[in-house]
């Protein structure tokens, strides 16, 4: 569920088609620099209502999900 | 008297940042800049701990006011630096080159003033809620590590989107570039370029002439295929790695190895030819060098002068 509503918000913000985003996909295979992270998690943050916290060990889609359910369930 | 609310959070008497240069900003000038009145920094560069631990001790043997600590987050030794600030009990650091947070649960509790660089709003938004004490918005003017904002363009989103006060950076060595940032809502500036020809700067003689000799068109920036792009003062290394850039049979790894050590050979051997001479778009304005306190007393005398006269030229 997280991971769907985390894509759909990736591939607006990159204009690209949903269905290429999986949950191994990497920022770099998605083309996201880490600027570009910075700004996506902040607007995760806003729809979601949560604080994610963002390392470099948080390279790809799979796991930003598995922070963002922690920061959910936190 | 030009006093803002930079000046209490921080101590200062000039709301004036130091840039934290690697291989530049080191304890003699840092504590010139505090003794003027403005905040100096130590870079913690690439170095381990220790080596900065020698350098906060040995600025406060020349120094009693505040002075800080640069900290480039992508230095290996980052965890090891970020352990001797508390240790050291460093009253300010600010950050570069990566997300601070991870040690800011750390150093905002002890006290410690964080003050992170940021080229994004986002991120300026993110290091507010992790308790940033201010917060500086550097445009892509500045020498060293750049993001693609201007300072004009960044820092007004940045103020604008977060409540302490911000500090701009990027293009700014004289009055005039104070009382601009001033008018986009920054309450303070950071200078790296202007004190790379302070006096008390210990760069190498032909470093401070490269800056000298500066044209407003003397600086590139290279390393954007490597994710980490440089502003710095063309020269035949730049050249060098601007070509292997383009050219695809070259490796992203052998563009690293030629620009490994550029910034101290530049720094400390003063080597024209192979050295990365870090320099910012407004070097060409750097025309003398002066002791620091003489840089800071003529930019704030400049910048009020400008700020009260413009009430006589606006109708």
């Amino acid at each position: 569920m997280i991971f769907e509503k985390v894509a759909e918000m990736l591939a607006d913000y990159k204009g690209i088609d949903v269905s290429t985003i999986a949950p191994e996909s990497t920022f770099q295979d998605l083309e996201l620099d880490s600027l570009d992270v910075a700004d996506l998690v902040m607007q995760i943050e806003d729809a979601l209502g949560v604080n994610i916290e963002l390392d470099p060990s948080v390279t790809n889609m799979d796991a930003l999900v598995k922070r963002i359910e922690e920061a959910k369930n936190a | 008297m030009i006093h803002t609310d930079i000046c209490d959070r921080i101590g200062i008497e000039y709301p004036i940042f130091q840039g934290g240069m690697a291989w530049v900003s080191e304890h003699v000038l840092a504590a010139a800049v505090s003794n003027a009145g403005g905040l100096g920094l130590i870079s913690a560069m690439s170095a381990d701990g220790e080596y900065l631990r020698r350098e906060i001790r040995l600025c406060r043997e020349i120094t009693d006011k505040p002075f800080g600590v640069n900290v480039m987050l992508m230095s290996p030794y980052a965890a090891e630096v970020a352990k001797v600030i508390l240790e050291e009990r460093v009253s300010v650091v600010t950050t570069g080159a990566g997300l601070p947070g991870v040690y800011m649960k750390e150093w905002v509790p002890a006290g410690i003033k964080v003050v992170p660089v940021v080229p994004s709003t986002a991120i300026a938004r993110r290091v507010e809620r992790e308790g940033a004490a201010a917060i500086i918005a550097e445009g892509c003017e500045s020498g060293g590590h750049v993001g693609e904002l201007t300072t004009m363009a960044l820092v007004p989103q940045v103020v604008d989107c977060v409540s302490v006060p911000v500090v701009a950076a990027g293009g700014i060595a004289d009055g005039r570039g104070i009382a601009a940032a001033f008018m986009l809502g920054a309450r303070g500036v950071q200078c790296g370029t202007r004190f790379l020809c302070a006096e008390e700067c210990q760069i190498h003689p032909n470093y401070k002439r490269k800056v000298l000799a500066a044209r407003d068109i003397d600086t590139v920036v290279t390393g954007r295929r490597l994710g980490h792009p440089v502003r710095c003062l063309r020269n035949p290394l730049s050249r060098q790695i601007g070509l292997m850039e383009y050219d695809s049979s070259v490796s992203n790894e052998e563009i690293e190895r030629c620009g490994a050590g550029s910034l101290r050979r530049a720094a400390v051997e003063g080597d024209t030819e192979g050295g990365s001479f870090m320099a910012g778009q407004i070097a060409a304005l750097v025309k003398c060098v002066k002791p620091a306190r003489e840089i800071i007393a003529e930019m704030f005398a400049e910048a009020e002068k400008l700020l009260s006269e413009g009430a006589t030229w606006v109708r």
